[in-house]
């Protein structure tokens, strides 16, 4: 992944709302005592699926339950880890232990023990810390453990560089082939705005960096191959994209993709780290070609943390200056990407922010770890962790309000209005640091700080769906899609649901199975988007075609048949109604079947794009013992319209913990000379728990006029950290440069170490 | 893990005459699994057998006699001390120990002479990969590597801490251990069963012998006028290891504290008596300058490894923090 460029100002897409109404006349009959009586009917002429007045909607924009939650609370829903078919092998995979090494494995003595069935080398000469060199396979997972035991291992490590320091020190091995930094990405004019900085009435030179972060994901990586040597193979993926594993099976396994089908039917969580079949999925349908027979592999923890991806970490050194009522007039950015392998992400300074005269420099720094992958919002939270400091430490030096400085610096007035909404909600107004920093007492100081987020979150093409009525009313709706926790299932039944008039429960969807109609990956933020224009694309096209086949029974125009409360009527009679299931009774044996994509021209009336978000965090901090405790967070977010409420607010508290979490605890933590990972697991990798969690407020930006769908859920991660750490600057002066915000760079930044 | 052996002896005699018959280190006492079960997942042990102690009545009682002193047995859970009305209304700080220890579902299961008897959570010795000191190796890697987690005080020639929660306040209630083998029983107090690195013996954290179960701790009556607490520091609320903590017993004649014990945790190869501390403190006025000068004496003779040199001004904090709670 290379440098991520902000989405800048997000538009307000108000195409749906704005266009002007056209309605037609409908001559028919209505019954007035009995007599029938000619009469017209104003009908609304649309082209095409529209969502309707928000306040018609009986399930869209309210909150939902997922649909899905008492299978998944009782541990009926199957996940890839639960998967077991008769004949199974569980498979192991080795990792190496170093970050660069050639390797001799000997797999004779692993084969010769019970119950073992398959040990292979995969790698002799590693690149990366975690990089998998064999595979076993055994009846059981015990089996599996005492085959990799057994295979002989001899390792002559290479010379390496797992940090910056050891990857730009001078004789450093090459980690990649051209050196350890990437070509560097020059944006701007430096002499002309190191020349605005030079001519600032406050002026700030400091240098900001954030950890490399793991996805965590519940589930780990992994998937069960299920392939028997015949002409089809099923493999059961833990993916956010049900399809894009497809091809690759079937290279791997030598059928043609029309053979095999994947299935992601319940999934624990992704965060970007899981498209396409990885490592650990070629090396599953290794075994499973070799032995013909189903193979489950499912990385252990450990090997989860050094192999299953990462968000990139940074170290950004920034020059600032700002005029004295606030407003950033230049600003120099040069910043490191840590991407071990890979390049790492951040979206170009000044992120959201207006800084005047600008210059970026952006240059990754290669290291002999995993490759960083995609990660919620990638780029997003690094770039905002400095944008936001930088902000609040120069307000400092000229005596501003923290919130008017922001607001100074902002173009678009939806975040001036989502800060002020924020800022009241925290209670900033009645806060007593706001243009200056609490003191450091010796007692305990209270802070509040701010952040802002911005993302796309529109769809694109390629998802198709299927609207299924059958003749007992059951619906079905049909899309390959994917649930990675986020709610997509929901969302797909609720869009049906809500176009007959019906439950919930009357529908059900089907979905995360590669024979269903395609759709596209989930990231990005980009499911909304592309998910319901297609869904409500083929129920639109459904209820065209039941009204079209009530209409005669009902005697009226198709345009004046209605659907609603699980009746069927006619506008012009909407005293003589059918129920659902009577309607739906008078379908063919085979019910009705009607089919819907993602349209350019339809979707453009149905999604949008560009979405904001401010959050505002309040601390507590011990300033003797340097203890930060988050006391409160308060997000607002923009998404147009809701689909469900509930999962907006969900994805907002869950990006405000992710970060919470990012602010406080995570780091990962390599031995930079015996090159060896110290805390691949969930007891040294700290991750929030619940005594972290604080009061938390999740509003939805109502106020946003767009009556389109938009994905939100990753801009939710962005600004929670920033805002937490820029709260302990405001509560005791402490600024802590460096995430995680631990006791010792608390205490350090307090001056209480000697 | 390595396959084992399981013996669920009924007897603590059938217990000790196991351990005795079993070559040196190939059978391991098995409580409430925490660790030990944790150390064979990773392979840093792979005992032959284990001999469960379970199954033997009688090992998971608490009792207290009249006068006060109480007896905790080794099979006693966390959860079920941390829960205890007794422990908690006389042995307050015992019971904010017992209540600070991991998680919920760890202290269900967790031992009391487990949590005593756990080994260090040094990343370089929980990781198969480094074969430190601990292990038999010739190198403490935490004295020049990622040592934000080790001693600041006694370390040497290894820095782990100790990472009991329980042991610092039953060492500042003046406890002791009983120990029980084939050829006998002794009774330590916790203060000598715990020994540092620098005594000899690199490999282990305590007296115990091969072939030696704890069976029960042995709490003096405090001296009427207790007044106590435990203050751990956790990096993270919810489930961590302290960073520091504090065992403070204190008593007082209105005014002026009459006696102090203090024990630390987190921040030495052992539980650690603050001598230093309670000196600061006994004589003197229950009073901020007091616990300023208490806080100083803690951190006596620290001497932090470059990344863990915060864990100075923490555990101070947490003196002072310990010591207002009182008030």
């Amino acid at each position: 992944m290379s440098s991520i460029e902000p989405t800048g100002a997000p538009r307000q897409d108000a195409k749906a709302q704005d266009k002007p109404r056209k309605t037609r006349k409908i001559k028919t009959t209505k019954d007035v005592n009995g007599v029938p009586q000619e009469i017209e009917i104003e009908v609304e002429d649309v082209d095409g699926p529209r969502w309707g007045e928000r306040k018609e909607l009986k399930l869209l924009n309210t909150e939902l339950r997922r649909v899905d939650g008492p299978v998944k609370v009782t541990g009926r829903a199957r996940f890839t880890h639960d998967v077991r078919l008769p004949g199974m092998v569980y498979a192991r995979l080795l990792c190496c232990p170093y970050p660069s090494a050639e390797v001799e494995i000997d797999v004779k003595a692993a084969l010769a023990l019970p119950g073992v069935e398959a040990a292979i080398v995969l790698e002799t000469k590693t690149r990366f810390l975690g990089q998998p060199i064999a595979v076993v396979a055994g009846r059981t997972s015990d089996h599996a453990d005492d085959a990799l035991r057994a295979l002989k291992v001899v390792y002559k490590p290479l010379p390496w560089a797992v940090d910056r320091a050891q990857a730009l020190a001078e004789g450093a091995p090459n980690v990649r082939k051209n050196g350890n930094q990437g070509k560097p990405g020059q944006n701007g004019d430096r002499a002309e705005a190191e020349a605005a900085v030079a001519g600032a009435a406050a002026k700030l030179e400091a240098t900001y960096g954030v950890p490399v972060q793991h996805h965590a994901s519940l589930e780990t990586h992994g998937v069960v191959v299920d392939y028997t040597g015949g002409e089809e193979a099923t493999v059961y993926i833990s993916t956010q994209s049900t399809f894009a594993a497809v091809e690759q099976v079937a290279e791997l396994l030598g059928l043609k993709a029309n053979q095999v089908t994947c299935v992601v039917e319940y999934m624990g969580g992704g965060f970007g780290s899981k498209f396409g079949l990885g490592s650990e999925g070629a090396a599953a349908c290794r075994v499973a070609k070799e032995l013909k027979k189903p193979v489950h592999l499912m990385l252990r923890r450990p090997d989860e943390f050094v192999m299953g991806g990462n968000r990139s970490g940074n170290r950004v050194k920034y020059k600032a200056g700002m005029d004295k009522d606030g407003a950033l007039v230049g600003l120099v950015a040069e910043a490191e990407r840590f991407g071990g392998l890979g390049d790492g992400a951040m979206a170009r300074p000044p992120y959201i922010y207006s800084a005047g005269k600008t210059y970026s420099e952006v240059v990754a720094v290669y290291t002999n770890t995993d490759s960083s992958r995609a990660m919620r919002a990638p780029g997003h939270p690094q770039s905002s962790f400095g944008m936001e400091a930088v902000i609040d430490e120069l307000a400092y030096q000229l005596g501003l309000d923290l919130l008017d400085v922001r607001k100074k610096n902002l173009r678009d007035k939806v975040y001036h209005r989502q800060l002020e909404r924020v800022a009241r909600e925290i209670g900033w107004f009645e806060h007593p640091h706001r243009t200056k920093p609490g003191p450091n007492s010796g007692g305990k100081e209270t802070g509040i700080g701010f952040g802002i987020s911005t993302w796309g979150g529109g769809g694109s093409g390629g998802t198709e769906c299927d609207v299924q009525i059958a003749g007992d009313g059951s619906v079905t709706v049909s899309v390959g899609t994917q649930d990675l926790g986020t709610g997509s299932r929901t969302l797909v039944t609720a869009i049906v649901a809500e176009e007959f008039g019906l439950a919930l429960g009357d529908v059900v969807a089907r979905i995360g199975n590669s024979r269903l109609p395609s759709a596209t990956g989930s990231g990005g933020s980009t499911t909304t988007g592309s998910l319901s224009p297609a869904v409500k694309d083929a129920a639109w096209n459904a209820r065209e075609a039941f009204s079209a086949h009530l209409a005669p029974l009902l005697k009226t125009d198709p345009a004046l048949v209605r659907f609603a409360g699980g009746k069927v009527f006619s506008q012009a009679n909407p005293n003589v109604t059918m129920t659902w299931k009577q309607a739906s009774g008078t379908l063919p044996n085979a019910g009705l079947s009607a089919h819907g994509k993602w349209d350019k021209d339809r979707a453009a009336a149905l999604m949008g794009n560009g979405v904001h978000g401010a959050q505002a965090a309040k601390v507590e901090v011990d300033t003797l013992t340097g203890r930060v405790r988050v006391l409160a967070m308060v997000g607002i977010q923009d998404c147009g319209l809701p689909i469900n409420r509930l999962a907006v607010k969900s994805q907002l508290n869950g990006g405000m913990i992710q970060a919470l979490s990012y602010a406080l605890f995570e780091e990962r933590v390599i031995d930079p000379v015996l090159g060896i990972a110290l805390n691949a697991n969930f007891e040294d990798y700290k991750l929030a728990g619940p005594s972290e969690i604080p009061e938390m407020t999740a509003l939805i930006d109502d106020d946003d006029p767009r009556n389109a769908v938009i994905g939100m859920a990753e801009p939710a991660v962005v600004p929670g950290h920033s805002a937490i750490a820029n709260a302990v600057h405001n509560a005791c002066g402490a600024r802590v440069r460096d995430l995680p915000l631990t006791p010792d760079k608390v205490l350090a930044a307090l001056g209480r170490i000697a | 893990m390595k396959s084992f052996t399981l013996l669920n002896p009924k007897t603590l005699e059938h217990a000790t005459r196991a351990l005795a018959a079993a070559p040196s280190s190939s059978a391991r006492v098995l409580a409430g699994g925490q660790d030990l079960l944790t150390e064979m997942k990773e392979h840093l042990v792979e005992p032959e057998q284990l001999v469960n102690l379970k199954g033997i009545p009688g090992l998971d009682r608490i009792e207290f006699t009249a006068a006060g002193a109480c007896t905790i047995g080794a099979l006693v859970t966390i959860g079920a001390l941390e829960e205890h009305a007794g422990v908690r209304e006389r042995l307050r700080l015992l019971a904010e120990a017992a209540a600070s220890v991991g998680s919920p579902q760890i202290r269900t299961v967790g031992t009391v002479g487990g949590n005593l008897c756990q080994r260090p959570r040094c990343w370089y010795y929980r990781s198969e990969h480094a074969k430190c000191l601990k292990k038999g190796g010739d190198e403490c890697f935490s004295f020049s590597g990622m040592n934000k987690y080790n001693a600041i005080l006694a370390g040497g020639p290894s820095y782990i801490v100790h990472p009991s929660d329980l042991a610092p306040a039953l060492v500042a209630l003046g406890a002791s251990a009983t120990l029980v083998s084939a050829a006998g029983e002794r009774t330590v107090p916790l203060e000598e069963f715990f020994t540092l690195p620098s005594a000899g013996d690199v490999k282990h954290e305590n007296v115990l012998r091969q072939g030696e179960v704890l069976t029960k701790v042995l709490v003096p009556a405090p001296e009427a006028g207790l007044s106590s607490t435990y203050l751990k520091f956790r990096e993270r609320g919810s489930y961590d290891f302290a960073l520091a903590s504090v065992a403070l017993c204190l008593w007082r004649d209105g005014a002026r504290i009459r006696k102090a014990r203090v024990a630390l945790g987190g921040v030495a190869p052992v539980p650690w008596r603050s001598f230093p501390t309670e000196k600061a403190l006994e004589g003197a006025a229950f009073e901020p300058s007091t616990f300023e000068k208490a806080a100083a004496a803690a951190v006596t003779g620290a001497e932090p490894l470059g990344q863990n040199d915060y864990k100075i001004p923490l555990t101070k904090g947490l003196v002072v923090r310990a010591l207002q709670s009182l008030a």
